[in-house]
């Protein structure tokens, strides 16, 4: 699949089985915080991260490392989003 | 500048599930404290970490073959907790030596990575000062708290161990790359002040940052750092005989060897499994074990990977080009 035809459904789906498997298996909600719950361990983080950049082709940088972008699959999913439009061509006229 | 001479001197050690403070565990502490990689730990609750430096620094000095009347300088990589306040372990160091030519400082504020400022201050002395030989840089490492389990990243053993630094030698530093983040400052510390010593505790104050954020930042720092070391001096990763790092957990060595894409030397895992976590001490142990051990070979490379939740992080490369190996465990 080209990482740009994925839709915003899509990462936040895909976002939700990269979680599950790092947790598991645990079937996690859009919103909830597995961070705070302490879900994840310091592997764990990392391994997200980087198949999170895998899949989307995006590069998380040290910058990026607030952990209001990664509590929540929704906020991930957001992120990603940002990220990717960010480093999108600008298609606008003139 | 070269290392001469290594030398680390490690207690008698005691089993993991021996340390009293287990029973004092709650169930998810002590499930994770077992699960580290660590079986055993170097113990010496008689020694302070100055008396552990100078065990190790005899020894070091005795196999590079020089007296400490010859020694120009004695670093001490501060302990993370004087004995005594107000008074000077650097010289005290020096006296016990008799390193009576020399002028003696304690450098440090890395914690684990703290043998890094020692050797980077040691590198410019050698260069600045033409009449400057030999520096002796030693450290005695001991956990500030009673409790060694630090909650949820390591068990803490005892050690000494003293380097010989020198402008020629067996091991041959070629270069040393150091990054700090000051926004971990203060993410483990002891709050000790007005509180009985039994009662002082080494804590996370953010354990979502530090098992999420510092991880991946840790991840990423590490990698680009081994990246632009290898660039700056030529050389390719499969150049390179060994990666060796610090000892806080088998799961810390797997991040490690996952960010670089590397296999991490075996002896990491051994000193980890044999000893606990030897704060500044771990590296240069690690590297000592992987010349004993035959992974760093006579001509070969080694990255020497060095962090700190305080955090920072260190990449250093090293030649080992001797004919002798001067390197010794006590």
């Amino acid at each position: 699949m080209d990482i740009r035809q994925v839709s915003g459904d899509d990462i936040t789906r895909q976002i939700l089985e990269f979680l599950s498997a790092a947790t598991g298996g645990t079937a996690l909600a859009e919103d909830q915080d597995y961070i705070a719950e302490g879900l994840v361990n310091s592997i764990q983080a990392v391994e997200l991260v980087t198949r999170v950049e895998q899949r989307f082709g995006i590069e998380v940088e040290v910058s990026d490392l607030d952990l209001d972008n990664f509590r929540t699959a929704g906020r991930i999913a957001d992120f990603v989003r940002r990220k990717r439009a960010a480093a999108a061509p600008d298609t606008r006229d003139g | 500048m070269s290392l001469a001479a290594v030398s680390t001197y490690l207690p008698d050690r005691v089993l993991l599930t021996d340390l009293p403070e287990l029973a004092d565990l709650d169930d998810a502490e002590r499930a994770l404290c077992l699960a580290l990689g660590i079986e055993r730990v170097t113990v010496d609750d008689e020694l302070s970490t100055v008396d552990l430096a100078v065990r190790a620094a005899r020894r070091t000095l005795a196999v590079a073959g020089v007296d400490p009347q010859a020694l120009d300088g004695v670093l001490l990589v501060e302990a993370r907790a004087p004995g005594t306040l107000a008074s000077s372990e650097a010289t005290g160091l020096q006296a016990a030596l008799g390193a009576n030519a020399a002028w003696a400082f304690s450098i440090g504020g890395l914690g684990c990575a703290s043998i890094v400022p020692a050797l980077l201050t040691a590198r410019g002395l050698l260069a600045a000062d033409p009449e400057i030989s030999h520096i002796l840089v030693a450290h005695g490492s001991r956990p500030v708290a009673s409790r060694r389990y630090r909650h949820p990243v390591t068990v803490n053993g005892d050690s000494g161990q003293a380097v010989v630094v020198s402008r020629e030698g067996p091991l041959r530093v070629r270069d040393i790359l150091l990054e700090t983040n000051g926004a971990y400052w203060d993410l483990f510390q002891v709050d000790y002040r007005g509180n009985p010593p039994q009662d002082w505790r080494e804590v996370c104050a953010d354990l979502p940052r530090y098992a999420f954020s510092l991880a991946v930042e840790s991840r990423k720092r590490i990698a680009a750092l081994n990246r632009r070391l290898l660039e700056r001096n030529g050389v390719d990763q499969d150049d390179i005989s060994c990666y060796v790092g610090q000892n806080l957990s088998t799961a810390a060595l797997q991040v490690v060897g996952e960010s670089l894409g590397v296999k991490i030397a075996d002896g990491c895992r051994d000193n980890l499994r044999e000893n606990g976590h030897l704060g500044p001490n771990d590296a240069l142990l690690n590297l000592s074990t992987a010349i004993d051990s035959g992974d760093l070979p006579e001509g070969g490379r080694a990255v020497v990977l060095n962090m700190s939740p305080a955090a920072a992080w260190s990449a250093m490369l090293v030649e080992h080009r001797a004919p002798d190996n001067r390197t010794v465990c006590l």
